[in-house]
């Protein structure tokens, strides 16, 4: 008896089919494993914990090893072999575990001779490292041939933050009113083309550098929150907070966070 | 089949009446967005999954279709032959009877999406509302189109024809901008713009423009031509097999040759619109670029080679068994093995891998994890090279099938026959230089080389038939083609290339969406749900191979159901 027609055309359809699919089957199986998040603030961690960690962010979430090798010169991106140690001589003045935090977080402001920009921002997504991973990260390659110093503290408080927009009530506008009338806060603070004091920090990239958290409670409590390095202690009013209302507290927070040292973050002073 | 159409189409225009309120209405009592629900048996991934590729499958058909069913109408109506009229009547009565089924996939593709990812769907109703109503409406206009153009055949035929191919015009322009709309909201989760980095809508143009929508745009407008005339030759070939009279399997080799000239002759420029898609995704986003060509999905590249090789080969093979039902074509024969031979060469460079996987003790032997000798034809330049000659090969096959039964009998045959053979050498040696070359240069350097290499086959391809044209216009010929006299095993081919061309479509789609890998919009919106891992190849390739096998039983189906009619209409 013979198979009807449509028989033979799906078996060999299906045969068809079935060879891919095994063959597809037969080669390496990788799969895209979603990131977990590693957190190590607070907690107590040995450098070889920490070192540990980082090779595994090195590894794994990082996706480093798509481009760098250690001990073997990419075609992508430079070897890392003593990372640790030429990192220290990369650029002048600055130590190793900041030169490596910096090439973490902004890969481009500095580029080995002979390599393209191409690193993407470890700390925003889609790679998007918090600060554990970064620290981790860093100590794995100051491993290599070199001294891991680097503390939690000395990666950006910003860095990995979340991306989302802070809604406040607060007018920009008005905030800016209060900046330079009522909070006096002009008198010892830069902001933009705002002010020229150097008493106090320059504020024209607070937004940038620090978490709206920070920027609130610094209001509330100068004290309590620490003064920047290289500017006298307890200079900040410790009742600014409580001399504004609470609509002029959140304008002033609204502008603040307008601060991103960008060309327009002045606006609403250039649309007055 | 006419209910049939209609009430799908209102089914559609229904969810998409109820997209905006639905996207709306998933707000929980205490105003939190339920993220993910999950589905039954199977888990929501592989439900979307499933709707998504089956309804990509059965809207690259009905949109690739009507563009070459128009141009064999406009060829009938310019020579008078109503062959031609009766092909690309034969080429719509598909479309038409696959249209209500993508219409349906679309509906159900959209309850999946806002039932079980309610805030990811929110979030894109957010950003493409509008875009959303235009689509809407341009669904209805396009189904009026297609009613008018299908039912009015008969009533503007005559001096009224033109009316009909305007009317066919009007139904591609239709459904090239509701796929340009479509592709605007998958190629922004790819590729985000619009927005700031938060993702907050900043421009709806930008989130449209792109920096992949063009290149999808280009691609799939190709790959539907492509895919459409593989199924549409398929089609054919299953009735070829079927036939029972000798008219019948000539009517119907020639509709699988037609279809698959349109599949191969638009092949050839895949490669290209997927290069400069490959460019953009590397131009905006490094990491996305990597992980798609060196990270976790650079295995998948290998399973490609293998079907670009079947496809490639199985085209050539059709074209050469096609050479044999026409008299005079034996002259050409003792070309055929060298053919084969690039072809071969070609199809084993690309499907070499760069990476060896490899025991310790291999890996050792090599001095790495890429082989001594073999691994150099491994990376882009040398795979580059290997499908620009196949491509040029593919094309020698065609113009020696062209020219079978026919002597070229103007003066300057000779020196034409020449010119084209150095236009074909000389594009050889521009590929194989700038090949070769890239091995000896930086990789960005080495990445600009691929379009002089394509640029170099593109032109050859042009020239080549700028003179070939001329020169066979008042050609001798050597004997009629005796349509229907194929050997069956041809019809097999046929066959082989459409369910390639439908398995390698699933594959190109797992790449484009996993490469994605644990976003829903890259970089902006997180997938956050249990099944957000992007699966390895093997399991993708279980889920390609179902989804397939669905489709192309639904072909069958939707096509006995399409025949019903026409038996009726014989008895």
């Amino acid at each position: 008896m013979r198979a009807p027609l449509i028989v033979k055309v799906g078996t060999f359809a299906f045969a068809v089919m079935g060879v891919y699919a095994y063959y597809a089957n037969s080669i390496p199986q990788i799969q895209s494993t979603l990131p977990e998040e590693l957190s190590l603030e607070g907690g107590n961690v040995t450098p070889e914990q920490l070192v540990k960690a980082g090779e595994g962010i090195f590894k794994g979430k990082g996706t480093c090893e798509v481009c760098h090798r250690i001990g073997q010169k990419g075609t992508r991106a430079p070897d890392l072999a003593g990372i640790g140690a030429t990192a220290t001589k990369r650029k002048p003045g600055m130590s190793a575990k900041a030169y490596l935090i910096e090439s973490l977080l902004d890969p481009g402001a500095y580029l080995v001779e002979g390599y393209p920009n191409i690193m993407p921002k470890m700390d925003r997504p889609p790679i998007w490292l918090n600060r554990s991973e970064l620290w981790a990260t860093v100590a794995f390659l100051q491993s290599m041939t070199g001294m891991v110093d680097v503390k939690l503290e000395d990666i950006p408080k910003t860095a990995g933050a979340v991306v989302a927009e802070l809604k406040l009530p607060g007018d920009p506008k008005a905030g800016q009113a209060v900046f330079m009338g009522k909070g006096a806060c002009i008198a010892c603070h830069k902001a933009g083309a705002l002010g020229a004091s150097p008493i106090g920090p320059d504020l024209s990239q607070i937004a940038k550098i620090q978490t709206p958290e920070y920027i609130m409670a610094k209001i509330l409590n100068p004290a309590e929150m620490g003064t920047v390095a290289g500017y006298p202690p307890n200079l900040m009013p410790p009742t600014l907070g409580q001399t504004l209302t609470a609509k002029e507290y959140t304008d002033l927070v609204s502008f603040l966070l307008t601060l991103k040292g960008e060309a327009g973050a002045e606006a609403p002073a250039a649309s007055k | 089949m006419r209910n049939f159409q209609t009430r799908a189409t209102l089914l559609l225009a229904g969810v998409l009446l109820v997209v905006a309120g639905a996207a709306w209405a998933q707000e929980a009592p205490g105003g939190q967005t339920e993220a993910y629900r999950s589905f039954p048996l199977i888990g929501s991934r592989l439900a979307v999954w499933g709707a998504a590729q089956l309804h990509l499958y059965f809207a690259a058909f009905i949109l690739g279709v009507p563009m070459f069913a128009i141009i064999v109408e406009f060829i009938g109506w310019r020579t008078q032959d109503a062959r031609y009229d009766w092909l690309a009547r034969q080429f719509m009565k598909l479309t038409f009877a696959a249209y209500s089924a993508t219409a349906l996939l679309g509906g159900l593709l959209t309850f999946i999406l806002i039932t079980l990812y309610p805030r990811f769907f929110g979030y894109l109703v957010g950003i493409f509302g509008p875009t959303m109503w235009v689509y809407a409406g341009l669904f209805f206009v396009e189904t009026f189109t297609l009613y008018l153009y299908y039912y009015g055949w008969d009533w503007l035929s005559g001096p009224r024809k033109g009316i009909h191919l305007g009317l066919g015009v009007l139904l591609n322009i239709w459904g090239t901008i509701l796929m340009f709309v479509a592709n605007a909201w998958l190629t922004f989760m790819m590729s985000p713009s619009g927005v700031d980095e938060a993702g907050k809508l900043t421009s709806l143009w930008g989130a449209i423009y792109n920096p992949t929508w063009m290149p999808i745009n280009v691609h799939r407008l190709i790959a539907n031509i492509t895919f459409g005339g593989a199924i549409a030759a398929a089609y054919a070939a299953f009735r070829f097999l079927g036939a029972r009279t000798d008219e019948e399997r000539a009517q119907y080799d020639w509709m699988g040759y037609v279809g698959n000239f349109v599949a191969v002759s638009s092949l050839l420029f895949l490669p290209f619109a997927g290069y400069w898609l490959g460019r953009e995704i590397y131009a905006f986003n490094q990491t996305m670029g990597i992980t798609m060509m060196g990270g976790f999905m650079s295995w998948l590249w290998v399973v490609q080679a293998i079907l670009i090789g079947v496809l490639f080969i199985g085209s050539n093979y059709y074209l050469w068994l096609g050479m044999e039902r026409i008299p005079g074509s034996e002259r050409y024969r003792p070309y055929i093995p060298y053919l084969i031979m690039i072809l071969a060469a070609g199809f084993i460079v690309w499907a070499t891998p760069r990476s060896m996987v490899a025991t310790l003790e291999e890996a050792r032997a090599m001095g790495g994890a890429h082989h001594p000798v073999l691994g150099v034809l491994g990376v882009m330049s040398a795979k580059n090279t290997a499908v620009n000659l196949m491509i040029l090969t593919t094309f020698v096959s065609f113009l020696l099938y062209r020219r079978a039964n026919r002597v070229a009998i103007v003066s300057w045959v000779r020196s034409g026959m020449a010119a084209q053979w150095i236009i074909m050498g000389l594009a050889a040696a521009i590929v194989t230089f700038y090949g070769v070359y890239g091995y000896f240069v930086e990789s960005i350097v080495r990445i600009g080389f691929s379009v002089y290499q394509v640029l170099s086959v593109l032109a050859a391809i042009v020239l080549v038939m700028a003179i070939d044209i001329p020169m066979f216009r008042r050609a001798r010929s050597t004997g009629s083609i005796r349509w229907g006299q194929i050997a069956p095993r041809s019809q097999y081919v046929l066959i082989l290339l459409a369910v390639s061309f439908t398995w390698l479509m699933g594959l190109m789609g797992f790449a484009r969406s996993g490469i994605r890998q644990h976003w829903h919009v890259y970089g902006i919106l997180r997938d956050t749900s249990p099944e957000a891992v992007t699966p390895a190849l093997g399991y993708a390739a279980n889920m390609i191979t179902a989804v397939a096998a669905i489709f192309l039983a639904f072909v069958v189906l939707i096509f006995w159901l399409g025949g019903l009619g026409e038996r009726g209409a014989k008895g």
